[in-house]
């Protein structure tokens, strides 16, 4: 660890400009006995207060591990950051000790897991969890924290909020569940709450309610929002931005309303034309062709090249496309981005 | 192509008691599958949809005779099944067979594809000669979309979407008349199941197969099904065919149902109607009085706590369909 540049005494975080996080150029791989494994390979971008970003990606693009990086919550061994920046209203949270990162986890940037009913612990009452928060960074009293865990519960509109802090998770349902949690993350007011596949073990009715607490939540307090996802429909509804990540690298970003009527990436033009549609019914499906490769043997020059159908012989060689402006706002990792614009 | 019934469900319940204490006695029952009664054309593909806990894999289950029934018959191709016994019903089971959800945990770890695919062949021996055996597991595995030579691998060896195939190839080994595949892409990223939803559709057109098909996702469902049954807590709260069920659906559950899809245009979602249901799914131990949805439903009245709706014809504006609600009506929203 270098020396420390920035006090810990600096406690408060301001945003400048609105400018809460910026991510440069961030490097994750991991060790493994069978060699290693990148599975982030220069991710970038800016989260605003207010904003909501979704990741996209499915499974093995990178996307958890992103937010694992943000957090500083990566297993190490035997994932390591091996570059890059994650900044935080101006401080690089790479560079600074633990001790600093312990009081911008939780109270600054928050998270909520997919799981709910494997992130809580099954042996403390719920309330309890939640007012834990309260106890270690506030130095709460008992009392005062449970109090305070009940007036959370109510915000997230758990019903009986007072009758069931006492309650154990295995008492709570999935909807219930998740709504604990994200009251815990949003216990200390974090200005960035990251959102990790927040309901994708939910069912439909309840996933239209967490995902309307979210986004209440977000406008009364102006947080930035990093959603991760393999959904596009549940992004399409709250999300102001999207990232779409395949293979460790982010292939293309842009606004919500462009990316959908508009993809200039063939993985994206291919994700949206794979998923069956509720408003349409079509014969067959265009269903990307091929896997995702395995991390340990990514193919040379654009790693989407062995399933993209618009593949020339320039995207099989050398390294793998930058990510480049194809219109103002947008931008996309493959050489024909225009092109594909302009369809 | 879709023609008589296949397979008739009449009153379809499973029960499983609930024991407490000591004695482990018999204190109540969840009702997971409570009266279900349908169809199932030949060719055709009935799609049910449903939240978790509501019953629609018991009833996957049920179909394949995997439970005992509490009460009700199955009919299949003239025989009943549940009163089938010894080798009339080893017979019938050749000719149902079942796609389980989780890929990963549905294949023996320790078997090679081969000897996946190849086992109901060591179960009903006289489908194919011993000698031949390897060579129709090889044409099954080219028929599913995988390579022939796959066949001394491993299941961990293949990724989700691969093992997901190897399971419909045992599924189709013996030559069904009817699949039933519970939830067979939910466990899969996107850009797959658009592939395992091709592959299935392709195997109907070309063996006549008749599939029930068990998901959560309604657009997954929408895709692949000619009728669709939605069940809430146990029962089918409304029937009919694609259009019926998604364009002009009369059963309030199916309406909030819908609302609820996520649809992947933000003009589309951002603009339409959303109907947010409150609260969570009763549990089947003790499911509501009357209609099981009125604890949620906007349109409850007194009625609806005391009298159970039944699930018979509706109008929904453009013909009628069957629909278990005192006020089946197409959903107007209120702008």
């Amino acid at each position: 660890m270098t020396t420390t540049t920035t006090a810990p005494a600096h406690l408060h975080w301001e945003a400048k400009d609105g400018l809460l996080l910026e991510v440069e150029d961030l490097h994750v791989e991991f060790r493994t006995r069978d060699g290693i494994a990148k599975a982030i390979n220069g991710v970038s971008f800016d989260l605003r207060q207010g904003e909501t970003l979704a990741i996209l990606g499915e499974s093995g693009s990178g996307k958890s591990v992103t937010a694992q990086a943000i957090m500083g919550i990566l297993d190490t061994p035997p994932g390591y950051v091996t570059g890059g920046k994650v900044k935080y209203c101006g401080t690089d949270l790479l560079q600074v000790p633990e001790k600093v990162r312990q009081t911008v986890r939780g109270a600054e940037i928050s998270m909520i897991f997919q799981d709910a009913l494997s992130s809580l612990n099954p042996v403390f009452p719920v309330g309890w969890q939640i007012a834990e928060m309260f106890r270690i960074h506030r130095k709460m009293n008992k009392s005062d924290a449970l109090a305070q865990a009940v007036r959370l519960m109510q915000r997230v509109k758990i019903p009986a909020a007072k009758e069931r802090v006492s309650a154990y998770p295995h008492q709570f349902s999935g909807g219930m569940r998740q709504r604990i949690m994200i009251a815990m993350a949003i216990a200390l007011d974090p200005a960035v709450l990251i959102a990790d596949e927040p309901t994708t073990a939910l069912d439909v009715t309840v996933q239209a309610q967490i995902m309307g607490l979210l986004k209440e939540l977000q406008e009364e307090s102006n947080m930035g929002l990093i959603l991760i996802t393999h959904d596009l429909g549940v992004v399409a509804d709250v999300a102001d931005n999207i990232a779409v990540m395949y293979c460790g690298r982010m292939v293309e970003t842009a606004n919500v309303h462009e990316i959908y009527g508009h993809p200039c990436h063939p993985y994206t033009i291919g994700l949206l034309d794979s998923i069956p549609r509720l408003d349409m019914k079509g014969t067959v499906l265009r269903a990307i062709g091929g896997l995702p490769p395995n991390l340990l043997a990514v193919p040379p020059g654009c790693a989407f090249n062995p399933r993209c159908k618009f593949a020339k012989d320039q995207c099989r060689v050398g390294d793998a496309p930058p990510l480049i402006e194809a219109a103002p706002g947008r931008h996309s990792a493959c050489y024909f981005a225009e092109e594909l614009l302009s369809r | 192509m879709t023609g008589d019934v296949i397979l008739r469900a009449e009153g379809l319940k499973k029960y499983y008691p609930i024991k407490t204490g000591v004695i482990r006695r018999t204190t109540g029952h969840v009702r997971a599958v409570d009266g279900v009664s349908f169809e199932l054309l030949r060719g055709e593909t009935l799609g049910v949809v449903g939240e978790s806990g509501c019953g629609k894999s018991t009833l996957g289950r049920m179909l394949m005779r995997l439970e005992e029934p509490t009460e009700g018959t199955l009919n299949f191709d003239g025989a009943d099944v549940y009163s089938l016994k010894g080798e009339d019903m080893r017979r019938l089971r050749r000719d149902i067979q079942i796609v389980f959800q989780d890929p990963y945990t549905s294949l023996n770890p320790r078997k090679t594809v081969g000897d996946i695919i190849g086992e109901p062949f060591e179960i009903h021996p006289d489908v194919v000669p011993k000698a031949g055996r390897r060579k129709r597991v090889q044409e099954l595995l080219e028929q599913v979309g995988l390579s022939p030579e796959h066949i001394n691998r491993y299941p961990h060896q293949f990724s989700g979407g691969q093992r997901q195939r190897i399971g419909i190839a045992r599924g189709i080994a013996l030559n069904p008349k009817v699949l039933i595949c519970d939830e067979p892409v939910s466990a899969l990223d996107v850009s797959v199941q658009a592939q395992v939803i091709n592959l299935l559709e392709k195997l109907q057109n070309e063996l006549n197969l008749s599939y029930v098909f068990i998901a959560h996702d309604l657009s997954v469902v929408r895709h692949i099904s000619d009728r669709v049954a939605v069940m809430y807590l146990g029962k089918i709260a409304e029937l009919g065919d694609d259009a019926q069920i998604y364009d002009h659906p009369t059963h309030p559950y199916t309406q909030a149902l819908l609302s609820a899809v996520p649809v992947p245009d933000p003009e589309t979602t951002r603009n339409r109607h959303q109907i947010v249901l409150q609260g969570d799914v009763p549990s089947p131990a003790n499911p509501p009085s009357g209609c099981r949805f009125h604890t949620r439903c906007w349109r409850a009245q007194p009625i609806c706590s005391t009298t159970e709706p039944q699930l018979v014809e509706h109008d929904d504006g453009h013909g009628t369909h069957r629909s278990a609600c005192h006020f089946a009506e197409p959903f107007v929203p209120a702008s």
